[in-house]
């Protein structure tokens, strides 16, 4: 296969591993960034543009901003910091790292005992909507029908009730007892996501 | 070798053109309220250009103290870096294109959802509250606007069955998309506008309420970078929009087709300081309700329209 | 120029060849930026003195960090726009070639647009598209 399948791989590789080892959110995501593009690099030298394309707008342009929102909204701070580096130490990853490399000596003695796959042409923008349009239609209203629901949930979840009223109309109910009660019951828009995140 | 001839003689262009809207911009501004505008340095003011970017260059390249250096620095790279690719797939007249995709619709899309970054990361590293507003602000305007920036130009795609730039432009030879796609002229360049933050949907850089927004810490070039990310921006856009509805290099004989495209392109950028003179800016939440409960319908009703009287018409 | 050859080697050999003078563009635009941005460093003055982060003028003293957590809103609309930007994507191969597809394949996409709607219509009853509530 081509040298530029190589380099984009190595350029994936070594960036999520940034992303899993940045323990600032932020940064992270740049290297997830970084990553998506390699995978897009990826696409194209394997002849198919059309998904390279879908993975730079989609992944690389949309879900990456979403992310980067909840970090932006959460802003977990000092704390949550030290936790990332906390789950860096040896005894947290060496299990898993362990049974992953398994897996990858698996992979990679089927790959080297099967025949190595002849390059697939480049596949034909066209092609790709006859097949998505005739033969799997069924799929695109499922996916249809899926991201109607997720809207749906998408507005519920964003949903900001406003549960207590302004602290001068709670005075005029409960006789002065304001201050207490935002001290114990205001909810801040970051902690509804968290609990809301925690219950899904 | 060739490409790299055509790969620098198209960045060459675009640098000076980017360059010279300062001059342009400020002159037409002050044409249009009455003022005299930049007109000492040079002829007619010319060199005000120049002045303008050697000052930049020597202004002191400060990075505060409490800011993100990393990210800091990355933010205004990646904005001129982003709109500069998605000049690849642009047909400036027969043969002038850097790489004539046949994804060349999509190829614009993906680099332009890759700008929203400059701002929401500059924004964030600045770690100062109006910044962080202005990136919010702006972020959110941006994708708001970028669905349906892609389905404002499907019109013109069905109309051609092509992604391909080029085709695009031969499939006007009779008539322009502008006169059978009008709603979607008009909804890419509102989605445009949005895209390019200019006024009037310069909010996440309103200096009345945010002082410059998201770049209100930047200094010397690195601000430079922001200011000529804008101007390549309108440029982009203006190319654009030349491209997919007023028929690209196509025009009378008399001037090849390399001048037809940069007349019809700079009559956009016209176009745009012309809006920027003349429009005021909307509320935030008057743009983010228009964006979804009008203008996404609108676009779904242009792509509907378009397909069914395309089938019609075929029987 | 040796490298300039190296990549032309690359070029070649790929099945990609057509993709060449995007990757020349971007290292000449990366260039441009990496240029701009030396420069200035190297040609504007440095003062370091702590005056810079005095408040100017009467300018009012900050306060806490900047990064305070953002309303939920703009959470809102990005997840929006993430759902949205799939099902834009399946326009994308729907109009390129939509000829072909004729009328049942507009059938099928008024079917998917329906679907679309139907989630959109419930959302803006329910006021989540308001931005101000």
């Amino acid at each position: 296969m081509s040298l530029l399948f190589y380099i984009s791989s190595v350029v994936a590789i070594v960036a999520t591993l940034l992303v899993i080892t940045c323990h600032r959110p932020i940064h992270a995501l740049l290297y997830l960034v970084v990553s998506f593009l390699a995978v897009s690099m990826i696409f194209l030298s394997l002849g198919a543009p059309f998904v390279a394309v879908l993975e730079v707008i989609l992944y690389a342009g949309a879900i990456i901003v979403l992310l980067i929102f909840v970090v932006m909204m959460l802003n977990l701070g000092q704390e949550a910091a030290l936790q990332e580096k906390q789950w860096l130490q040896p005894k947290v990853w060496v299990g898993p790292s362990i049974l992953v490399a398994v897996l990858l000596l698996e992979m990679s003695i089927l790959l080297l005992r099967g025949e190595s796959a002849a390059i697939q042409p480049a596949v034909d923008m066209k092609r790709i909507s006859l097949v998505l349009f005739k033969e799997y239609v069924i799929a695109v209203e499922l996916v249809g029908f899926l991201l109607m629901a997720g809207i749906v949930g998408a507005a519920h979840i964003g949903k900001h009730k406003k549960k207590h009223p302004h602290r001068f109309l709670q005075n005029g109910k409960e006789n002065g007892h304001a201050d207490n009660n935002e001290n114990n019951k205001e909810v801040k828009p970051g902690e509804l996501l968290k609990e809301e995140m925690i219950h899904n | 070798m060739q490409h790299v001839w055509i790969v620098l003689g198209v960045l060459f262009v675009l640098l000076n053109v980017a360059a010279g809207l300062i001059w342009v911009e400020r002159r037409m501004l002050a044409m249009w309220q009455d003022r005299l505008g930049p007109n000492r340095a040079g002829p007619l003011g010319l060199l005000i250009v120049l002045a303008d970017t050697l000052k930049l260059f020597f202004k002191e390249d400060w990075i505060p103290s409490f800011a993100d250096k990393k990210i800091f620095v990355i933010a205004p790279a990646i904005v001129v870096a982003s709109v500069l690719m998605s000049f690849v797939v642009i047909p400036f007249a027969p043969g002038i294109v850097v790489a004539d995709l046949n994804i060349g619709v999509l190829f614009f899309l993906a680099m332009s959802s890759l700008g929203v970054y400059s701002i929401v990361l500059g924004g964030w590293a600045s770690n100062n509250k109006y910044s962080l507003l202005g990136a919010m602000r702006g972020a959110s305007q941006m994708i708001a606007y970028e669905v349906f920036m892609g389905l404002s130009l499907m019109g013109v795609v069905m109309m051609t069955g092509s992604f391909r730039l080029t085709d695009i432009v031969e499939a006007q030879r009779s008539v322009w998309f502008c006169f059978t796609q009008p709603l979607g002229l008009i909804l890419f360049f509102i989605a445009g506008i949005a895209e390019t933050h200019r006024l009037p949907f310069d909010i996440p850089e309103s200096e009345s309420e945010l002082i410059a927004g998201f770049h209100s810490e930047y200094s010397g070039m690195k601000f430079g970078m922001f200011f000529i990310g804008e101007y390549l921006g309108v440029t982009l856009i203006s190319a654009m929009t030349v491209t997919m509805f007023f028929g690209g290099w196509m025009g009378p004989e008399f001037l090849p087709g390399w001048a037809w495209f940069f007349i019809k392109t700079f009559a956009f950028i016209l176009f745009f300081i012309l809006l920027r003179a003349s429009l005021p800016r909307p509320r935030y939440d008057q743009l983010m309700e228009s964006g979804w409960k009008v203008l996404l319908p609108l676009v779904l009703v242009n792509i509907l329209v378009t397909g069914a009287v395309l089938l019609y018409l075929k029987g | 120029m040796q490298l300039l050859n190296i990549l032309l080697d690359i070029a070649k050999t790929d099945s990609a060849e057509g993709y060449f003078p995007i990757g020349l563009q971007l290292l000449f635009a990366a260039g441009f930026v990496a240029t701009m941005m030396v420069a200035t460093h190297l040609l504007g003055p440095k003062r370091k003195t702590a005056d810079k982060l005095e408040n100017f003028a009467s300018g009012i003293p900050t306060h806490g960090d900047a990064r305070t957590p953002m309303a939920i809103k703009y959470f809102l609309v990005a997840i929006l726009f993430v759902l949205f930007d799939v099902e834009v994507i399946f326009f994308y191969p729907y109009a390129v070639n939509f000829r072909e597809l004729g009328w049942t394949g507009f059938w099928e996409v008024l079917l998917f647009v329906g679907f679309f709607l139907v989630g959109f219509i419930y959302i803006i009853k329910k006021g989540a598209l308001k931005w101000e509530d």
